[in-house]
């Protein structure tokens, strides 16, 4: 049931003023989106359509504490068959930007532990400049699972088996012959306060929104 | 031919899960010529997980600045890499104001968008050309490929370079080094589940599991790839997958530049088969 008073016409607007929300009332709730995703496939109630009628509608509560949000693949399946050119793809990710923003201002919880993921990935290539795989997990599982033991559990759970063939398979460690600690310890670039700067200038832009 | 010289741009996967993408790009254009010139000091892209469009441009500003100093267009083996290159691109030769305001940031990220982002793939098909890869062949690679695709290649459309829904490039290239395409289509540019590995793995080894089993059911010897992610899905959790669904597929993974590398007679150790996670020794049988 739609509660009118509850309502924020302005939503949309919020969205259409992010980099990529920018066709979003160009959406005529044709479905074609829809019917070619991936997870919709696997997950019959994930419905990006019904994400953006929302959106327009003025749903803002509802769709930013939508868990459904979280399971998008980004594949942009969806963008490249929308008729109307919306960015669906784009849109979905402007939307989950404003849900962390919502979250972190207390507005709504979110339950996916992939803002968590994200974060931790961010981090190493603020830090370092490239992706540091092991920094990563070490930062994502513990944050994950409320605490540094069952963080170190599930990650040995999801990754002991895998990091052994990496292992064997040269690609991390001193097997590869290709730098002794390779994949093991981070690869930095020089440059890192430039990485610095980066980050900082993104969240001044954050704090426009 | 139209190009000799390109910057390169590895990708993070490059040092560690996908050292072998990385070894046999370097190897096939050293094969066929063109030289590369490693981006000096590059950067992580952001791949998927940088959500914010500001986040993606100023990275990317980076790698485009140091290979615009050189004068070279920018080439990279990641399809994440390639989406996230070539949209800041569009971005910021369209925006000036954008362009000024990455630069404000920090002098080294001064962009002026001359140059062009492109995919492993790209360059090969279009730049160097079939006939030219043609002319240096001197093995048959007789297996049965399935080519897949992923996303960013033919989508989004802004910066696409296939077909969104058919793509063909790599059909080509596989056909002419001696392969057979198995019928693929509906998986070619399905999403591999990366993206969701760490958070739904679920769903992830749901979505990869379709594409080994299309592949394994059409009879493919192998399925040829590009991008690190679907390298990482396909093949190093291959073993994971196939546990968690109590399934067996035993489908060996290769990039496409491992064939390629094979049918222009590189060892197969210079080009990494030895580190590809499902065994490859079976498929090397079949390079005559
Ligand atoms: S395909 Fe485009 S127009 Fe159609 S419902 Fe989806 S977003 Fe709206
Ligand atoms: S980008 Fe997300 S919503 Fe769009 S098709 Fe892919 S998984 Fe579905």
């Amino acid at each position: 049931m739609i509660k009118t008073w509850e309502l924020d016409p302005n939503f949309k607007n919020e969205i259409l003023n992010e980099l990529g929300g920018e066709n979003l009332t160009a959406c005529y709730q044709c479905s074609t989106c829809t019917l070619g995703c991936p997870i919709t496939e696997l997950v019959p109630s994930y419905n990006p359509r019904k994400i953006i009628q929302m959106s327009l509608l003025g749903m803002r509560t509802e769709v930013l504490s939508n868990p459904d949000l979280w399971i998008c693949a980004i594949c942009q399946t969806c963008t490249a068959r929308c008729p109307q050119n919306v960015v669906v793809g784009d849109v979905l990710a402007v939307i989950r930007l404003l849900a962390e923003k919502a979250e972190e201002a207390g507005e709504i919880k979110i339950e996916s532990p992939r803002p968590l993921f994200e974060t931790a990935f961010l981090h190493t290539v603020e830090k370092y400049g490239r992706l540091y795989d092991i920094g990563l997990a070490m930062e994502y599982y513990p944050k994950r699972e409320g605490s540094f033991i069952k963080g170190q559990k599930a990650m040995m759970d999801d990754y002991m088996a895998f990091g052994m063939r990496m292992f064997f398979k040269g690609k991390m460690g001193p097997l590869g012959g290709h730098g002794l600690l390779k994949g093991v310890l981070p690869s930095k670039i020089k440059q890192r306060d430039v990485m610095k700067k980066i980050f900082k200038w993104v969240e001044e832009k954050e704090k426009e929104r | 031919m139209s190009v000799e010289k390109l910057a390169y741009l590895p990708g993070c996967p490059s040092e560690a899960t996908a050292l072998e993408q990385h070894m046999s790009t370097e190897a096939v254009f050293e094969k066929l010529g063109v030289e590369l010139v490693e981006l000096e000091e590059w950067n992580c892209c952001g791949a998927a997980e940088a959500e914010d469009q500001n986040l993606v441009y100023a990275l990317n500003a980076r790698n485009l600045a140091i290979a615009e100093k050189d004068n070279l267009d920018i080439m990279t083996p990641c399809s994440i890499c390639y989406y996230n290159l070539a949209r800041t691109n569009n971005a910021l030769k369209a925006n000036e104001e954008l362009r000024a305001e990455i630069k404000g940031i920090d002098p080294s990220l001064e962009y002026n968008g001359t140059i062009t982002p492109k995919h492993v793939i790209d360059v090969l098909v279009n730049d160097i050309g079939l006939e030219e890869i043609k002319s240096k062949l001197v093995k048959k690679v007789e297996l049965k490929v399935a080519p897949y695709y992923g996303c960013y290649l033919g989508r989004p459309p802004e910066t696409a370079f296939d077909d969104p829904d058919d793509p063909v490039l790599m059909d080509q290239l596989i056909e002419l080094i001696g392969g057979e395409n198995v019928p693929f289509s509906a998986m070619k540019t399905k999403c591999c589940g990366g993206p969701l590995m760490m958070t739904r793995g679920d769903l992830a080894f749901e979505m990869a599991r379709k594409i080994l089993e299309t592949a394994k059911n059409a009879g493919a010897d192998c399925i040829a790839l590009a991008c690190p992610l679907c390298g990482m899905m396909l093949d190093a959790k291959q073993p994971d997958v196939e546990k968690a669904l109590n399934v067996k597929f035993e489908m060996p993974i290769v990039y496409i530049t491992q064939l390629l590398g094979l049918a222009l007679g590189i060892d197969s150790s210079k080009l990494g088969l030895q580190k590809n996670v499902v065994d490859t020794k079976k498929i090397l049988g079949k390079v005559v």
